[in-house]
C-alpha cells in the first residue's frame, strides 16, 4: 500500500478551521489525511505542542492562522509568525525535515486557498516519505550503534584548544595579581558595608575550582583567580539576594565576580526584572579564556591544558558593564592572537548544519542516549528559574517522567527553545553534564538563528527578547 | 484480571466503588468493594492504617483508611481533590475500578488505650482516619472511659462526617465539641481555631490519651498546648503524619523523618518520639 | 592486602580465553561491560566483545541500572469499559556484568538491604538479582577520588562478587567466590595455580564519624554553608551506587484493540532535588538545599544503616568526580570528624 502521511493541522478557530468548512460547504477536495485540531489562535500552538505531536507519530505539521494585521485577538498570529521559524530550525538541527513543519495564513473566506495549501504541504511530505522521528516502538528511530560511520562523532570532541606552552606562566602570574585584586575588592566591599556577600570562587578539594560566597571580610583570601573560574556565578544572586540581611536596614546588594559572557546573563535577568542593578555590584574580569575541567578522575601531572570551546571564538574580552574591573582593558585574547588553533562552537554548529538530517537525528539519539536526565543542564542555569520546570510537573503533558529517550530529547529541545534569544552562551549547561553531552550546540544554533531572523544576540542590552514580543514595523516577517 | 497479589507488593488489588458521596467542599466520601482479592488481607485492619488507591491510568496515592473492619467490609476513603491522583478520583462514579494496595503502616494501640479517658482530636480532612477510632470506641464503649471529639475546620463545608455526628454525641459519658475559623450564616457553635477549643474544654491529663489528626502545624500548637497549658506528657499525645509517599513499604526512600519511615515506622507516632526525630515534621 | 580468610587464588585464564569466553556468555545472557561512549566509560550491554573497554578507568555510572533501571516498567494496566486488566512485568532474562569493581558490587549488597532483605521483598530487583552473575575485576590502584577502604570495602575484595578477576602477567588470576560464579566457568579452559598477588591497600583516605557521633552534626550551621553552591540537580544520586530513591507513576500507552492501555513505572528521583518532597497542595518540607543536602548525608551515614543495616556509601568517589561544584563528601566527612574530635576534647 503506498504510504499515506499522517498530517495533523492545528486551525484556528476564527480564519482556517472556518476556512476548512468553507472549502468543504464548496466541495473543494482536500486530502483526508488531514487531523484537524481547533485552536483558539495559532498562537497557542505552543512548541511543546508540535513537538509532542511529532513525538506521538506524525508525519507533518501544518499550523494555519489569520493573516497578519487580521488576528481575532490582535497580535497572537504575531507569536506564531515568530515561533514557528525557529521552532522549525530547532527540529531540523535534531533531524526532523524542515519541510514537514509549516505555518501558513489563511483567511475564513479563503476555502479554495486552505484546499490549496492543504494538498499542497500533503504532497510535500507524501513526496518525503514516512518520517523518522517517533522513537518510541519505532525500530526505524533506534539509536545508531555504528558510530563510525557519522561524521559528527567525535567532530565536536575534536577541538582540542591547546593552550601554548609559553602563555601558562604568564597566565599564572596574572591569576596571582587578579587573585590579589579580587581579595582586596571584595575586602573592602564588605569592610564598607557597600555590600552584604561576594559571590566569587575559590580553591576546592582536588586541585578544583567552586563557588564561593563571602558574607565577611576576614573569608576574603578565600577568593581566588584562575582558569578554572567556569561557573556562571550569576546562577547564585537571587538566593544571595534573598537571605535576608538582618543587621541592616538598608536593602540587600551582592558583588558577583563575573566574566564577559557572564555578564550577558546580567542583561537578560535585568531584562527580565529578576531584580534591580542597584541590587547587584559586578566585579567584572579581563577573562584570557577557560580551561575544559575535567572530573578528578585520571588527574595527570603532564596534563595539557585545553581552552573551552567557546572561549575559542571570544572576541568580547571585557563585561560590557561592571563596577569594578580586575585586569587591564585593552587587552587582545588568545583567540585574537591566533595562538589557539581548533574549532570554535559557532563554527562547528555550522558544519552541523550542512550535514544530512539522518547524520543529525544519529548523532542527537545516540547523545540523548546517555543523558541521565539529572537536570544538571537546568539546574546550572542562570536563565531557568522557573519554580517549578514545564518538563517536571506532576501533570506534565508534554513529556512523561521517565528516563527514556524521547522523554529525554523532548525535554533538552523544549528547553533550548525556551532559552531562545535569552541563552547568552556560557556553555555551562554542557560544562556540568556528567555524560559530555554538547548540549550547548543547540543553543548556539538557535543563537544563530535569532541573529538571522532578528538580527539579535541575547544579553547586549537590557531589553525583551524578539520571541516575546510583537512584530515592530522594521521586525520583517521570517 | 490477577488473584491474591501477595508476592509483589507494587502489585494492586482491584475494587470496585460502591458508593460515592459529597463530604465537603472539593471533599468526596468512597466506598470500595475488592474485588480480586486481598480479602484476607483486609478481614482485619486497624484504625491508623492507611492504603494506596490507585486512579487506574494517572497513578497512586495514599489516604487513610476512614472506615473499621469491624463494621462490613466496605474499604472507605475521605478524598481532597488536590493533585492529578485525587482529580481522577473525584471523576470516578459507582461502579469503576481502583487499584488498593495494602493495608498498609501502624495503628492506633487502641489496645492500651483502654480504660482510658480519650480525646480525639481532628482538623480538616484529617478527620477521615479518626473516624476508625471513634466507630471503634462507640462500639466498644465500655472498654474505654471518657470519650472527647474535638472536630475543627477552617469553614462549616470542610466539616467531615457531619451526618455522623448525632450518632457520635449519643453515644454514653460523650462530648462533641465542633469548631470552625470562619462561620457561615447559620453556624450556631463555636468560632475559633482548635487550640482556643482546645482552652476552652481543658482536658485533664490524668489517665488520658489524646489522638490528634490534621495539618503539621496543627499538630505542632495542639500538642504545645496540651503539654505547656494543661501537663500532658508527650508520650500521652498520639498523631498521625503524613509525607509524600510513593511505595508505601518503605523501599522508594522519600518519606523519612529521620531515621524513620512514615510509611512502615509511621504514620502513627506519639509526640514523644516526635520531638525525638531529628528532622522536623512541619 | 588480601585478607587471610580468603582464598588463594586458584586458577589463571589467558587473554584470549577469557574473549572467548565472554563471547560464549553472549550467547545465553546479555552482556554488560565497559564501553566507551565519546570519551565516557558506561557499563551497556553489547554482544560484540570487541567493543569492550579493557582500561582501567572506572565507569562513570555504576553497575546499579543492571538490577535497578533508570525506568521500569512495574505492570501494563489495560482499560476497556469496566473490564480492568493489570499484567505485572517481571525481568526474563539473564544477565552477566563482567568487569564490576568491588564497590559496585558493594553498592548492590548496600540495595540488598533494602530491596531483598528488609520485608516485603521488591519483586523487580529481586528477579534482576538473581538472574544476574558478576564477573568483578581488582583494581590496580585506587583513583584519585577513591576513598572505599574507608567504607570497609577495598579494590582487591572478592566478597561481594560471583568471579573475581585480578590482572597477571598478560592474562588474570580467576576466583570462584560462589555457585553461580562456578556455573558460569563451567567448561572454561582455566590453568590452576597456587600464585597469590598482594595488593597494597591505601587506608585513611577518608576518615568517618562513627554512627553516635553524627546526630549532634544535624543543627550544625555547616549544611547551610556547604549547600550554597548546590545545583539542586541530581548527579550525586544517579552515580551512586547505593542510591534508590523512586517515583511512580501511569502514563499512557497506544491503545490496543479498543482497550485502552497504561504503564506503571518507576523511575529514578533525587533527595536533592527541589520538589522531592513536596505534596499535592504545595507544602514542601525540605525547602532549603541546606535541608535536602543534610538529609542526603545524613541518609547515607546514619538513617540508612538505621533501617536497614549497612552504611550507604561504598567510597567509590563519582560523586566526587561529577559534582559540578565540587560538593566534596571526603571533605565533608573530614570536617565533621573534626568537629566530633574538637567536642570531645
Amino acid at each position: 500500500m503506498p504510504f499515506e502521511p499522517k498530517i495533523v493541522a492545528y486551525l484556528c478557530t476564527w480564519c482556517s478551521y472556518t476556512g476548512a468548512d468553507t472549502a468543504g460547504i464548496a466541495r473543494l477536495k482536500s486530502p483526508a489525511n488531514l487531523r484537524a485540531i481547533r485552536v483558539p489562535c495559532s498562537g497557542r500552538v505552543s512548541p511543546e505542542i508540535v513537538l509532542r505531536t511529532f513525538d506521538h507519530g506524525a508525519d507533518g505539521v501544518l499550523i494555519l492562522g489569520c493573516h497578519p494585521g487580521e488576528c481575532h485577538y490582535d497580535s497572537g498570529n504575531h507569536r506564531a509568525a515568530k515561533r514557528i521559524p525557529i521552532l522549525r530550525a530547532l527540529m531540523g538541527f535534531a533531524g526532523l525535515e524542515t519541510e514537514r513543519l509549516r505555518l501558513d495564513w489563511v483567511s475564513a473566506s479563503e476555502g479554495e486557498r486552505f484546499s490549496h495549501i492543504v494538498s499542497e504541504f500533503t504532497d510535500t511530505v507524501r513526496a518525503l516519505g514516512p518520517v523518522r522521528w517517533q522513537v518510541r516502538g519505532n525500530p526505524a528511530t533506534a539509536v545508531q550503534d555504528d558510530r563510525s560511520a557519522n561524521p559528527l562523532w567525535g567532530a565536536h570532541q575534536s577541538s582540542n584548544s591547546l593552550i601554548p606552552a609559553d602563555k601558562l606562566a604568564e597566565f599564572a602570574d596574572r591569576n596571582r595579581k587578579f587573585t590579589e585584586s579580587i581579595r582586596l575588592n571584595a575586602s573592602e566591599l564588605l569592610k564598607s558595608g557597600r555590600v552584604h556577600c561576594v559571590i566569587g570562587y575559590e580553591t576546592g578539594t582536588h586541585a578544583r575550582t567552586r563557588p564561593a560566597f563571602i558574607w565577611d571580610a576576614s573569608e576574603a583570601d578565600r577568593l581566588v583567580w584562575n582558569q578554572e573560574c567556569t561557573h556562571n556565578l550569576t546562577l547564585y544572586l537571587e538566593d544571595a539576594l534573598n537571605r535576608k540581611n538582618q543587621e541592616s536596614e538598608r536593602k540587600p546588594v551582592v558583588a558577583v565576580v563575573v566574566k564577559a559572557c557572564d555578564e550577558r546573563t546580567i542583561q537578560v535577568l535585568l531584562s527580565e526584572n529578576r531584580f534591580s542593578r542597584e541590587q547587584i555590584h559586578l566585579i567584572g574580569v579581563a577573562c584570557d579564556g577557560i580551561y575544559q575541567v575535567e572530573g578528578s578522575q585520571g588527574n595527570d601531572e603532564n596534563q595539557e591544558f585545553a581552552l573551552q570551546q567557546k572561549c575559542v571564538d571570544c572576541e568580547q574580552r571585557l563585561p560590557l558593564s561592571y563596577d569594578t574591573l580586575i585586569g587591564e582593558a585593552a587587552r587582545q585574547s588568545l583567540a585574537e592572537q591566533s595562538l589557539v588553533p581548533g574549532m570554535g562552537v559557532d563554527s562547528l554548529v555550522e558544519q552541523m548544519s550542512q550535514t544530512t538530517p539522518q547524520e543529525r537525528m544519529d548523532f542527537w539519539l545516540s547523545q540523548f542516549d546517555r543523558c541521565i536526565r539529572c537536570y544538571a543542564c537546568r539546574q546550572a542555569c542562570p536563565l531557568c528559574y522557573c519554580p517549578t520546570c514545564l518538563f517536571e510537573r506532576d501533570d506534565s503533558l508534554w513529556t512523561g517522567m521517565g528516563i527514556e529517550i524521547d522523554e529525554k530529547r523532548t525535554f533538552h529541545l523544549g528547553r533550548a527553545y525556551h532559552l531562545a534569544g535569552r541563552c547568552i552562551g556560557c556553555n555551562e549547561c554542557e560544562r556540568v553534564c556528567p555524560m559530555s553531552i554538547p548540549i550547548s550546540l543547540i543553543n548556539h544554533k538557535l543563537a544563530q538563528e535569532m541573529k538571522n531572523y532578528f538580527n539579535y544576540e541575547a544579553g547586549l542590552a537590557i531589553q525583551p527578547s524578539p520571541l516575546v514580543t510583537i512584530l515592530g514595523g522594521e521586525e520583517r516577517l521570517p | 484480571m490477577l488473584t491474591e497479589p501477595k508476592e509483589n507488593p507494587m502489585l494492586p488489588y482491584l475494587g470496585k466503588l460502591v458508593s460515592v458521596k459529597d463530604l465537603g467542599t472539593e471533599i468526596k466520601f468512597i466506598g470500595v468493594e475488592l474485588l480480586n482479592g486481598g480479602s484476607e488481607k483486609f478481614a482485619h485492619y486497624h484504625p491508623g492504617q492507611f492504603v494506596f488507591l490507585s486512579a487506574l491510568g494517572v497513578g497512586e496515592a495514599p489516604f487513610g483508611i476512614a472506615s473499621t473492619s469491624d463494621r462490613g467490609n466496605i474499604l472507605e476513603f475521605a478524598i481532597q481533590r488536590l493533585g492529578s491522583v485525587t482529580t481522577e478520583l473525584h471523576e470516578l462514579s459507582t461502579g469503576d475500578t481502583v487499584g488498593i494496595r495494602g493495608p498498609l503502616g501502624n495503628w492506633f494501640p487502641l489496645d492500651e488505650f483502654k480504660h482510658k479517658n480519650l480525646i480525639v482530636i481532628g482538623g480538616g480532612i484529617g478527620g477521615a482516619p479518626l473516624r476508625p477510632v471513634i466507630q471503634t470506641v462507640i462500639d466498644n464503649r465500655e472498654d474505654f472511659g471518657h470519650f472527647t471529639i474535638l472536630w475543627a475546620a477552617r469553614h462549616p463545608s470542610l466539616l467531615v462526617f457531619t451526618d455522623e455526628y448525632d450518632d457520635w454525641s449519643a453515644a454514653p459519658d460523650t462530648e462533641l465539641h465542633l469548631t470552625v475559623d470562619q462561620p457561615d450564616a447559620t453556624w450556631d457553635r463555636n468560632i475559633g481555631l482548635i487550640t482556643e477549643l482546645i482552652e476552652r474544654v481543658a482536658p485533664s491529663p490524668e489517665n488520658a490519651i489524646t489522638i490528634t489528626c490534621g495539618p503539621p502545624i496543627m499538630i505542632h500548637f495542639v500538642n504545645k498546648m496540651l503539654t505547656e497549658k494543661f501537663g500532658f506528657r508527650p508520650e500521652q499525645n498520639f498523631v498521625t503524619l503524613e509525607a509524600r509517599m510513593h511505595c508505601g513499604i518503605g523501599k522508594c526512600g522519600r518519606c523519612n523523618l529521620g531515621e524513620k519511615l512514615v510509611c512502615v515506622d509511621g504514620p502513627i507516632f506519639t509526640m514523644k518520639e516526635v520531638g525525638g526525630f531529628l528532622e522536623s515534621f512541619i | 592486602m588480601i585478607a587471610n580468610n580468603h582464598e588463594p587464588h586458584l586458577w589463571f585464564i589467558t587473554q584470549e580465553e577469557l574473549r572467548n569466553w565472554l563471547e560464549s556468555i553472549t550467547d545465553h545472557a546479555t552482556l554488560i561491560a565497559p564501553q566507551n561512549f565519546d570519551g565516557i566509560v558506561l557499563f551497556k550491554p553489547t554482544s560484540d566483545v570487541n567493543e569492550i573497554d579493557w582500561g582501567n578507568s572506572r565507569a562513570a555510572m555504576s553497575i546499579k541500572e543492571a538490577f535497578f533501571p533508570p525506568t521500569e516498567q512495574l505492570m501494563v494496566i489495560k482499560r476497556r469499559g469496566a473490564e480492568v486488566k493489570v499484567t505485572e512485568k517481571l525481568f526474563k532474562e539473564k544477565q552477566v556484568i563482567f568487569s564490576a569493581r568491588p564497590c559496585d558490587a558493594r553498592g548492590m549488597k548496600v540495595l540488598d538491604s533494602v530491596f531483598i532483605t528488609t520485608e516485603p521483598e521488591d519483586s523487580y530487583y529481586s528477579k534482576r538479582r538473581a538472574n544476574t552473575t558478576l564477573i568483578g575485576l581488582t583494581c590496580q590502584q585506587m583513583g584519585a577520588t577513591c576513598f572505599c577502604t574507608s567504607m570497609g570495602g577495598s579494590p582487591s575484595n572478592p566478597d561481594d562478587m560471583d568471579i573475581m578477576l585480578t590482572a597477571y602477567n598478560g592474562g588474570y588470576l580467576l576466583q570462584i567466590v560462589s555457585e553461580k560464579g562456578r556455573e558460569l566457568v563451567t567448561g572454561v579452559n582455566l590453568q590452576p595455580t597456587t600464585i597469590a598477588v598482594e595488593i597494597e591497600d591505601e587506608i585513611g583516605r577518608a576518615p568517618t564519624p562513627q554512627i553516635g557521633d553524627w546526630p549532634p552534626r544535624f543543627a550544625d550551621d555547616y549544611w547551610e554553608e556547604l549547600a550554597e553552591r548546590c545545583l539542586s540537580c541530581r548527579i550525586c544520586a544517579y552515580v551512586c551506587p547505593t542510591c534508590r530513591c523512586f517515583d511512580v507513576r501511569d502514563e499512557a500507552l497506544p491503545n490496543d484493540d479498543g482497550w485502552q492501555q497504561f504503564e506503571r513505572i518507576r523511575c529514578w528521583d533525587s533527595c536533592t532535588s527541589e520538589g522531592y518532597r513536596r505534596i499535592a497542595g504545595g507544602h514542601n518540607p525540605r525547602d532549603t538545599k541546606a535541608k535536602r543536602l543534610k538529609n542526603r548525608v545524613f541518609c547515607k551515614f546514619y538513617f540508612y544503616p538505621q533501617q536497614y543495616n549497612p552504611v550507604a556509601c561504598t567510597g567509590c568517589g563519582r560523586c566526587i568526580d561529577a559534582c559540578p561544584v565540587n560538593i566534596d563528601i571526603t571533605e565533608l566527612l573530614q570536617h565533621l570528624t573534626e568537629v566530633v574530635y574538637a567536642n570531645r576534647a
